[in-house]
């Protein structure tokens, strides 16, 4: 097993077995990290909570609901407006967040008297939202408050209300994954089955594992649309609180980020036999490829062509002209959990560069297994890896950019290596045809950014150029290329706008009449 | 297994460790339904031979297949100098390094946890 141990993990062997380096000809039987486990003591991880992985990046998402933490406020307010998970309802579930601010005298008490007054105080502060998801925090699961007890009551009063109990406290699992997989099987037990939708399509899917970061959810709606088919819930970008009461009631689940939310449909898959497929929303191949076989499933793959082939001639020059400017850069890839394996395979094939690490913070062994699958020889990769080991793996590397967190990100700036919010993003959104391009526009910017040349300059004692009065990108980039690149005519810099989302509620989508509604004429 | 075949084999497997996600799905059991269900269904495409569609569990095994099966086809010219014979017996091999990667020889402790 090739395991790779951190000069700086020496004091701590045990992390020797959490990173590999892929070597030449080596496959999954012989490089995998450990993966999932309880952080080692002493190794200052940078994973979040089960708590933060419940409420955070599931339950926030949802648009009409007042999200509410029983616990100190200080939960709240880390696990508020972090990322940038928007809505089509003015951002409701962004502008407010609500604690029920427990205190120690609460801890010896009990603080079930205060969740009740601050659920009902809430819903008078907001009426026109009936509906609320209340998340368990590690101090009021500890004192074994009954919210379920509390919520029901609330429900009894106020019978227009509906109330969905998260019981995820922090401790709950080695990461914000146990968190993930709580609310998910949470939701199915508590919630699904309980409204019956109104059907408007001959094709139905859920589309499960999509936040909306920055508007991918309602780009990928979109193409959706287009296609006639009626998207039943997003689990839970965007989505509306009773639209995901009705998972049960599609024809297909269609799986986009697997380790938050493959729980879920496995459950649907078990209890209600819709099938699951799983699908890459990044890059224009896997795009391409999820867009046709969503539309063979339902017998309309001529759809799908359709939009392909439009959304392939608008976009393809406007990518490659990037892939001309970024083949062989070095990227290290350290998201949180899922982007590792969506784009490890699809940034090498079409923007040229070089993925040369790997990493996951709360992801599971699958998650590597799917990473380790699709990069090159020679990446090295990691699981729960620390600060140090971070800065240990850019020394080594020698990365041109890293795609991660905005705190390891924080870091790599200051060892003069430029990175990409790989959560929230930078200008996004990055699924679709079009958010691609911004991906890969966003990655030019911030490797050849003149202000991040100027930072390796120390005018203490470096001598300054004096020749140069300005620098622009493209003279940094452009430098080594091919005049028959620099000169193309079929090459474009990204053209769309500054927003590419607002405008897609304007658009009105085609009527395709139903088959069976035909069939029965 | 000649060279040429065990060659063609881990071809075929390269580019489903690197396109697809199927094969990876979170349990044993899991696994081993993906990978009977998505490499018979693309055997038979290969091979000109029906495909059970009836069932929505079905038509999703399907259209992996018909993705994979067009995929292949164009990305490996030596797949249609191939004959049935032959065709079904690489995609026996590919069952069987599939199987191994993701399940009897994988690393991944999580596979036999007995709840989702």
């Amino acid at each position: 097993m090739p395991h790779h141990l951190f000069k700086c993990s020496e004091c701590i062997p045990e992390r020797k077995k959490h990173a590999v380096i892929k070597g030449p000809g080596e496959n999954l039987t012989d490089a995998l990290p450990l993966g999932y486990l309880n952080t080692i003591p002493g190794s200052i991880s940078e994973r979040g909570c089960a708590y933060c992985g419940a409420k955070h990046v599931i339950g926030t998402p949802m648009k009409d609901v007042i999200h509410i933490s029983h616990g100190p406020v200080g939960c709240t307010y880390d696990t508020w407006q972090t990322k940038r998970y928007i809505s089509d309802n003015d951002n409701f579930q962004l502008k407010y967040t609500y604690a029920t601010d427990m205190k120690e005298k609460h801890i010896v008490f009990g603080a079930e008297k205060l969740l009740k007054k601050n659920i009902i105080e809430a819903f008078q502060a907001f009426p026109d939202i009936k509906r609320m998801t209340i998340y368990q925090t590690c101090a009021s699961a500890l004192i074994g408050d009954d919210i379920n007890a509390i919520a029901q009551e609330v429900m009894d009063e106020l019978p227009d209300v509906d109330i969905f109990v998260c019981n995820s406290p922090g401790f709950a699992g080695p990461s914000q994954s146990g968190g993930h997989h709580k609310i998910n099987i949470a939701w199915i037990d508590q919630k699904v089955g309980t409204v019956e939708p109104k059907i408007t399509s001959d094709y139905v899917i859920n589309y499960v594992g999509e936040y909306n970061i920055q508007g991918d959810q309602e780009v990928m709606l979109d193409y959706f649309k287009r296609m006639g088919i009626q998207v039943l819930s997003t689990f839970t970008g965007n989505g509306s609180y009773d639209d995901l009461r009705a998972m049960h009631r599609a024809h297909l689940n269609v799986l986009e980020c697997a380790r938050s939310a493959e729980y879920i449909c496995n459950e649907l898959r078990v209890r209600y036999g819709i099938p699951r497929l799983d699908i890459d929303g990044f890059g224009f191949e896997p795009l391409s490829t999820s867009l046709r076989k969503i539309g063979l499933f339902f017998g309309i793959e001529d759809r799908a062509q359709a939009i392909i082939e439009e959304e392939t001639a608008r976009w393809k020059p406007e990518l490659d002209w990037y892939k001309e400017r970024l083949k062989g850069k070095k990227v290290c890839l350290w998201p949180g959990g899922s982007k590792l394996w969506h784009w490890a395979n699809v940034i090498h094939e079409e923007m040229g560069v070089e993925v040369v690490s790997v990493y996951t913070k709360f992801g599971h062994q699958g998650d590597m297994e799917k990473g380790i699958a699709r990069c090159e020889a020679g990446a090295l990769a990691i699981d729960d890896p620390n600060e140090l080991e971070g800065l240990e793996a850019m020394q080594m590397l020698k990365p041109d950019v890293i795609f991660t967190g905005k705190r390891p990100g924080e870091v790599a700036k200051k060892i003069r290596v430029p990175y990409l919010n790989a959560h929230a993003y930078h200008n996004g959104p990055y699924k679709g045809f079009e958010g691609w391009v911004r991906f890969a526009r966003d990655i030019y910017n911030a490797i050849y950014s003149p202000i991040h040349k100027l930072a390796f300059i120390d005018i203490s004692k470096d001598e300054i150029e004096t020749e140069k009065t300005f620098v622009t990108q493209k003279m940094l980039s452009d430098a080594t290329l091919s005049e028959e690149v620099t000169a193309s005519t079929h090459l474009r810099e990204y053209t769309g706008k500054y927003d590419s989302v607002t405008e897609l509620s304007k658009k009105t989508y085609p009527d395709f009449p139903s088959p069976k509604q035909a069939a029965a004429v | 297994m000649d060279d040429v075949m065990k060659d063609r084999v881990e071809q075929l497997v390269d580019y489903i460790m690197k396109k697809c996600l199927w094969q990876f799905h979170s349990r044993a059991w899991d696994r081993e339904r993906q990978n009977e269900e998505i490499l018979t269904k693309t055997m038979q495409l290969l091979c000109g031979e029906p495909v059970e569609t009836a069932t929505p569990a079905d038509r999703c095994y399907w259209v992996d297949a018909v993705c994979m099966s067009e995929a292949f086809k164009e990305r490996y010219p030596w797949l249609n100098t191939m004959d049935k014979e032959d065709i079904k017996s690489l995609m026996r091999g590919l069952k069987e390094r599939i199987d191994y990667l993701t399940i009897t020889g994988s690393l991944n402790k999580e596979l036999h946890d007995t709840l989702y």
